[in-house]
């Protein structure tokens, strides 16, 4: 279909027009940018295959430039689930528009995946790509290809076979122009948070000045797969519903509803339908303009669906966040939680918060938040995040924290969602959705409650200890002092150990702790 | 008294002592100089008089900083007492600024360890230079008095430099011989009182000259006090001003401060001026252009004056209402205002001294 084709150039247009919006709109965000779709794309493709991803990123300088942008080569190999011949020039010689009339919780930033990345390399270099990949036990290809850019299609330049595979796995080479001197710290950022909300993952890096950074996983337990699943009326807006009307296969309007909507049964149907003023059974391909908008604002002011089904999301759960503080920061303690599900405008999401206490985290002058949307790291514009509003605003003395900026308190916040409602196209941060900030609040307040049990419970220790330690330094003055006047010496250790038991014996020595005031 | 004081410091670290050799934390039970236990009598002054008691207890870390702070005190006032060493409070500070007090006793200020001198004198009853603890001593006594002090020697007090015999910490030591004066003027400053000395008037006219410098150090309290036992009059004489009516009050009746030491008010002793009434109609009525401005402080404390215990009589109110009102005050010095003339100046000590004696004590001179 002619229409199809024009969705398809323009999408490989899009991208060649507006790289800025993507994220590639100089050397060194375009170099962070690449490790970032590479990667997503490797994870996604082994957690599609229900297997504990391991990956590896090798970024090598071949030629230093004099304006500062180098000719940089990357390669990243996944143990995904492998690609066929037929396969490989499909998943990545081609831009795809975000076209899905399906609903599930995809990592994608832009849903372009790493396809963008590859044509980013071309369009700079005009080096092709080269993608090997194999399924377990079947042959290796490797695939020397490029894009065409104007018809949006793979072009294979070489194609080898290397033998059989032992185990699946995916592997991209790429050149392209970056600056990777000034890119390094967001990416090893942009990693070392990935291996605290991937704790399943294996991640290795070698940089291109030979230093590797390794981010082992912990454990082998992933999160189940998220379902997938149809719309919620509410969460559609015009163009998505013209959109699902053009490919429905449904012959009437009640059922193309019934058919393309969750929540939509029968009655519903009818009533949305009566609401709109559309026979119910009008024909789908005969509906004109105007009543495609009818039914838009049916759908948007009928308030008796169902709340969106929520299996649909995958969040980390409890166990495995903590499992990841646990791994990349040392805390002296962790707790998260896993907020029930909610939904706005239509679109299902769970919160996730954090934590994390002590130990290797050192206060850091500033408020230490770790943001995430869908498993993937927020690293800019903390500031302006929900999450750290939500944070400014609790009052922290309530949960035994004098500030939060001067102790060793790191705090975390996971959304998921069909939908992450990003404040803005550069998708740094969540804007404050009322309902996410609600969950948010909650979110970090369990957890402070946690935290003040805890604080509580080692601050009782060290004080008591503290307190035994003073006793014995006070009461040796008594007993020296009494001797002094009387010559005798009072029993100050049978008082103290009556009165102390362990402690008294236990005290630490030395130091130097300040005496009470004087009354 | 040395083994008073000795037995006094024995019997409280006994009493810890007991304590802890029972396996309990010990207690010290002690008279606090709050208001519940100071009365205010006009006749007799501030009187220490003990309803209710405190208690230092050694089972809470603050209290039991206290009680040890309280016994090293105690045994370093009885190491000095037995070796006849004196010590001030500024000494008593340092005592404690020793390495190994290091986060037990070490003070952050002198304010710590005075207030541990006052509980010290709570607690046995006396005042501190009984157990060496001595102020610096301030105070000069001039005019035909005999004495014979600790040193043993009789001391004549207008014999004994030009500002006469310099009052010791503890007077309580002194006897008197021979008292040949009929009043003692008591004075705040140092200047008026020396021209007086140096114009011969205690000799003329048969006074004695107490030399306040300031505020009334407890020694020279205690020796007023012991003159006044002796049947000699006491009259005081200061600036007209806030602080000169708490100098006057405090020769009269002690201080809140130390009002748990006895022996230090003088009732008997009469506030002779400068008075409000000598500014307004009398001696210095003449000279109101030599009156100096009340500055802030001087204000302030003219209001702090209103609830001041022993400031309640209508005489003291009266000239306190006169500093609210006039914003002014008077200073002793005016006398030289009124005459520049070595001569002159004679007269109008003598016309004002004759006056006020008369008039406060019933005494001609």
């Amino acid at each position: 279909m002619r229409r199809e084709r024009i969705e398809e150039i323009s999408a490989a247009d899009f991208f060649y027009r507006n790289r800025a919006i993507a994220g590639f709109d100089n050397p060194v965000r375009a170099t962070y940018t690449i490790v970032r779709e590479l990667v997503e794309n490797s994870l996604d493709a082994a957690e599609e295959a229900g297997i504990p991803p391991k990956i590896m990123i090798t970024m090598e300088r071949i030629e230093r430039k004099e304006n500062g942008s180098d000719l940089m080569k990357i390669t990243v190999r996944d143990n995904g689930i492998g690609l066929s011949a037929e396969e490989i020039p499909r998943a990545f010689g081609k831009v795809f528009t975000s076209s899905k009339y399906r609903l599930i919780q995809s990592r994608g930033t832009f849903g372009l995946g790493g396809t963008m990345a590859l044509l980013y390399g071309q369009i700079t270099t005009n080096k092709p790509f080269i993608v090997s990949s194999a399924k377990k036990g079947d042959y290796i290809n490797r695939m020397t290809m490029m894009i065409d850019v104007q018809k949006n299609e793979p072009i294979v330049i070489k194609r080898e076979v290397l033998g059989i595979a032992e185990r699946s796995f995916t592997a991209v080479e790429s050149y392209f122009e970056g600056s990777y001197a000034r890119a390094k710290r967001k990416i090893v950022d942009y990693l070392y948070q990935t291996a605290i909300v991937v704790p399943y993952a294996d991640i290795m890096f070698v940089d291109p000045d030979g230093v590797v950074f390794l981010f082992p996983r912990s454990t082998d337990e992933m999160p189940p797969r998220p379902k997938e699943s149809l719309f919620h009326p509410k969460g559609v807006d015009l163009e998505l519903l013209q959109r699902l009307i053009r490919a429905s296969r449904a012959n009437t309007v009640k059922g193309f509803l019934k058919t393309s909507f969750q929540r939509i049964g029968d009655k519903t149907a009818d009533e949305v339908l009566a609401l709109a003023g559309i026979p119910a059974e009008k024909r789908l391909k005969d509906l004109k303009k105007e009543e495609i908008e009818a039914l838009y604002n049916a759908l948007r002011s009928y308030d008796k669906f169902m709340a969106p089904d929520h299996t649909v999301l995958s969040p980390l759960g409890k166990k495995l966040l903590e499992e990841g503080i646990k791994k990349e920061l040392r805390p002296e303690f962790v707790y998260a939680v896993q907020r029930p599900p909610s939904v706005y405008e239509g679109h299902p999401f769970i919160v996730e918060t954090a934590i994390a206490y002590g130990g290797e985290i050192k206060p850091a002058g500033e408020i230490q938040l770790y943001r995430f949307a869908n498993r993937i790291p927020l690293l800019y514009d903390a500031t302006a995040d929900v999450s750290y509003q939500v944070a400014k605003g609790i009052n922290w003395s309530n949960y035994g924290i004098r500030s939060l900026e001067e102790e060793p308190i790191a705090l975390f916040f996971h959304i998921v969602s069909t939908k992450i409602p990003f404040k803005t196209v550069g998708k740094e941060y969540i804007a404050a959705v009322p309902e996410v900030e609600r969950e948010v609040e909650l979110g970090f307040k369990t957890c402070a409650r946690e935290l003040k049990l805890y604080l509580y419970r080692i601050r009782r220790k060290e004080s008591l200890a503290k307190r035994a330690f003073l006793f014995r330094r006070f009461y040796e003055i008594v007993a020296e002092c009494v001797e002094d006047i009387t010559g005798e010496r009072p029993s100050v250790e049978v008082l103290l150990k009556t009165r102390f038991g362990d402690l008294y014996e236990g005290s630490g020595e030395g130091e130097d702790n300040s005496g009470g005031e004087e009354s | 008294m040395k083994d008073l004081v000795r037995e006094k410091i024995i019997q409280v670290a006994r009493k810890v002592k007991e304590d802890i050799d029972k396996g309990r934390f010990p207690e010290l039970s002690y008279p606090p100089n709050s208001k519940a236990n100071i009365k205010f009598l006009e006749e007799k002054g501030y009187l220490f008089e003990p309803k209710s008691f405190s208690t230092i207890s050694g089972d809470r870390v603050k209290s039991l900083r206290t009680l040890s702070g309280v016994l090293y005190g105690l045994s370093r006032a009885l190491d000095h007492l037995e070796n006849g060493l004196t010590m001030t409070k500024r000494d008593f500070y340092y005592l404690h600024k020793v390495q190994k007090f290091k986060g037990t006793l070490f003070p952050k200020e002198q304010r710590e360890t005075d207030a541990r001198i006052i509980l010290m004198e709570l607690l046995l009853g006396m005042p501190r230079e009984a157990f060496s603890i001595t102020s610096d001593p301030r105070g000069w006594i001039y005019g035909d008095i005999e004495l014979v002090d600790r040193s043993g020697r009789l001391i004549r007090a207008n014999e004994v430099g030009e500002m006469g015999y310099s009052v010791p910490p503890r007077p309580e030591n002194i006897t008197f011989k021979r008292i040949g004066v009929k009043a003692v003027v008591a004075i705040e400053k140092v200047g008026p009182a020396k021209n007086m000395i140096e114009l011969g008037i205690p000799e003329e006219k048969k006074i004695g000259i107490a030399i306040l410098q300031g505020q009334a150090s407890r020694n020279m309290r205690r020796f007023l006090r012991m003159l006044s036992d002796e049947g000699v009059p006491i009259a005081v004489l200061t600036d007209l001003s806030p602080w000169s009516l708490r100098i006057a009050a405090t020769v009269v009746y002690n201080s809140i401060n130390s009002a748990h030491v006895e022996g230090l008010a003088v009732p008997e002793a009469r506030f002779i001026g400068i008075k409000t009434d000598d500014v307004e109609e009398g001696f210095f009525s003449e000279y109101k252009f030599a009156l100096e401005p009340l500055t802030q402080m001087d204000y302030k404390a003219a209001e702090d004056n209103r609830h001041l215990p022993n400031l309640q009589a209508p005489i003291w109110q009266k000239e306190n209402n006169w500093f609210l009102e006039k914003k002014m005050k008077a200073e002793l010095e005016i006398f030289k205002a009124m005459s520049p003339s070595a001569r002159d100046l004679k007269r109008l000590y003598v016309e004002y001294l004759s006056m006020k004696l008369e008039e406060a004590l019933g005494i001609s001179i």
